[in-house]
């Protein structure tokens, strides 16, 4: 997958910025289809092909940013302020969270395997020895693959002594789970739907953009404009985030006029009782093995892809089902936002009807700056009691869902945990397997993000980063935390 | 070759230069030679105030090296301009 930080995710998050402050200052309607001009001046020099192209694909992003489905209302002809008058008044569908740019796609070639000039043209060859499809073939001295007999399997590639042949993938295919992202006849992108698994792992992986989220953010700004009782429901893995400690993105959301900001830890609380008497029931009764259930991306797998596993999933809500449920039994007019790094929750809202809109840390952090809201020099807000659920703040981290049903189950029992980390491919294939072959687990804790939901696809910092940040008021002097030795080894300890 | 001061650095992280890729600098004990680190005193700042400033260009994230500011600053052009202030 890309690097987190790229041109692009700084562009998408600068038009975001933009379209938030027009909408505020109310000149949205008037003027949005300046904003091409304005992040792509007549100075730039281009990363595409020219900075006329460079403004249709700001025109593009700021149409997903809309909500709007690019790949089927795309009408070139129609100004943005014209589509920013009809969402002003309709909130667009929030499915399909994907949606596809076919003039942002560069129709990369299929993927294969080349043989380049660093071939040495060996006496060895191991190429040829070991190609089960007898496709390697000689001449001016170097070796060469046959394409229409190559089956791609890269046999090639791991025995030659030079590493002269090069895998050349389609990032969007190679980074789909589930080959949910195919080419039409013209060779552009094109997501199946019915495979997706709203995981976002394309949108991350497609060089040129083309491949994007529809925001669900203007629903969002236009209840806080209408000053309705909003409720910002904050997912765990938003600790390292921002420049600033729970108490201060707190305060910040306040300041953006949330009426009140609830940490989805509190729901995973529940959501960790209730695993952990499921867990002792399923094994006091010999039922096998558990998963985990708090992953939307992996209940899309499981619905869509592997129904076998629709009995062994736990049947408690995820902790956003449970805060949301919770918040609207404190105030049954309050709307729900869940602020999170993941674009399947949005599936996930629409499932469960308690949730009234989704945002992710991307799309906060262009709110923060086009409210001009700076995290760091918030004052601290209270969080109220967290004691019970401060451990939870952990389901943002591979294994750490796991931990908590482990903390939460009575008397000793002798669990067998098995932590899968990220579905990519590979893991799919073996989540295959267990339909056959139950693996040897009794709870199963899956997390289609590698790292968890830190590493989901509405992050803003690297894993590696955030997880630096996180515990404490660490965040709060982001560079001393990085640099303190001494805050690392007080976190091996506690290990 | 006497005892020289060390260069001062200060990495903005305001939210707008810490969500626009400063958060990426932070990561500099991984990616700054370590002769240059060793000379430099390296701390993180409230926001610079350049990103408001409508006479710049230049764009978060901001960082301070002696006395000059410099924006879209990233890895490569952090180690590059240390290195330069360091041996200058």
């Amino acid at each position: 997958m890309l690097e987190l930080n790229n041109q692009y995710t700084l562009i998408k998050r600068r038009v975001q910025t933009e379209v938030l402050k027009q909408f505020f200052d109310e000149t949205l309607e008037q003027d949005a289809d300046k904003i091409p001009f304005l992040i792509i001046p007549k100075e730039r020099i281009p990363n595409r092909c020219c900075i006329y192209k460079e403004r249709a694909m700001i025109r593009y992003r700021i149409m997903a940013m809309l909500g709007i489905d690019i790949e089927r209302f795309d009408d070139e002809m129609k100004p943005l302020t014209e589509y920013v008058k009809e969402v002003m008044v309709k909130d667009t569908p929030a499915v399909p969270i994907l949606t596809t740019i076919s003039t942002a796609c560069s129709a990369c070639p299929p993927d294969r395997y080349l043989i380049s000039d660093a071939c040495r043209g060996c006496f060895a060859r191991p190429c040829l020895a070991n190609c089960p499809k007898d496709c390697i073939t000689f001449s001016h001295g170097q070796a060469h693959i046959e394409e229409d007999r190559c089956i791609r399997c890269g046999k090639c590639k791991e025995v030659c002594p030079f590493h002269a042949v090069v895998h050349i993938p389609v990032p969007c295919e190679e980074a789909c789970p589930v080959n949910a992202v195919k080419k039409n006849e013209d060779g552009y992108v094109e997501i199946d739907y019915k495979k997706c698994i709203s995981c976002g792992r394309c949108a991350m992986s497609c060089p040129f953009g083309a491949i994007v989220e529809r925001s669900g953010l203007i629903p969002v700004v236009k209840m806080l404009k209408a000053q309705q009782h909003v409720t910002a429901m904050i997912a765990p893995a938003i600790e390292g985030q921002f420049p600033g400690t729970l108490a201060q993105i707190k305060q910040a959301l306040l300041s953006c006029g949330f009426s009140s900001v609830v940490e989805v830890s509190q729901g995973a609380e529940t959501t960790s009782i209730h695993e952990a008497h499921e867990l002792t029931h399923r094994k006091e009764s010999g039922a096998g093995y558990m998963t985990t259930s708090c992953c939307p991306a992996y209940m899309e797998v499981v619905d869509k892809h592997l129904p076998f596993l629709s009995e062994r999933r736990s049947e408690a809500l995820s902790p956003m089902g449970y805060i949301a449920q919770w918040c609207k039994e404190q105030n049954p007019e309050t709307k729900t936002i869940f602020i999170g790094p993941c674009l399947a929750k949005k599936v996930e809202a629409i499932r469960l009807g308690t949730i009234d809109g989704v945002m992710t840390f991307s799309e906060l952090a262009s709110l923060f700056m086009a409210k001009g809201v700076d995290v760091r020099e918030m004052e601290s807000a209270d969080l109220g009691d967290t004691a019970s659920f401060e451990d939870c703040r952990q389901f943002a981290v591979s294994s750490g869902v796991a931990g908590c049903v482990l903390n939460r189950l009575e008397g000793s029992q002798e669990v067998n945990v098995l932590p899968i980390n990220g579905i990519d491919k590979k893991m799919f294939r073996a989540m295959k397997i267990w339909e056959k072959r139950p693996p040897e687990a009794d709870l199963i804790e899956v997390m289609c993000c590698e790292g968890g939901c830190i590493n989901g696809p509405g992050t803003i910092v690297k894993p590696s980063v955030a997880l630096k940040l996180r515990g404490g008021n660490k965040a709060a002097t982001p560079v001393k935390a990085m640099r303190d030795p001494l805050v690392r080894s007080e976190m091996h300890e506690r290990k | 070759m006497g005892k020289r001061e060390k260069v001062l650095v200060k990495i903005c992280v305001g939210t707008a230069c810490f969500v626009q890729g400063g958060a990426d600098l932070l990561l500099y004990n991984d990616f700054l030679d370590p002769v240059v680190l060793a000379n430099c005193e390296i701390e993180g700042s409230s926001c610079l105030g350049m990103c408001k400033m409508s006479s710049t260009k230049a764009r978060p994230p901001f960082v301070q090296i002696g006395t000059e500011v410099y924006g879209d600053m990233t890895q490569e052009r952090f180690c590059k301009l240390l290195a330069e202030a360091v041996n200058a």
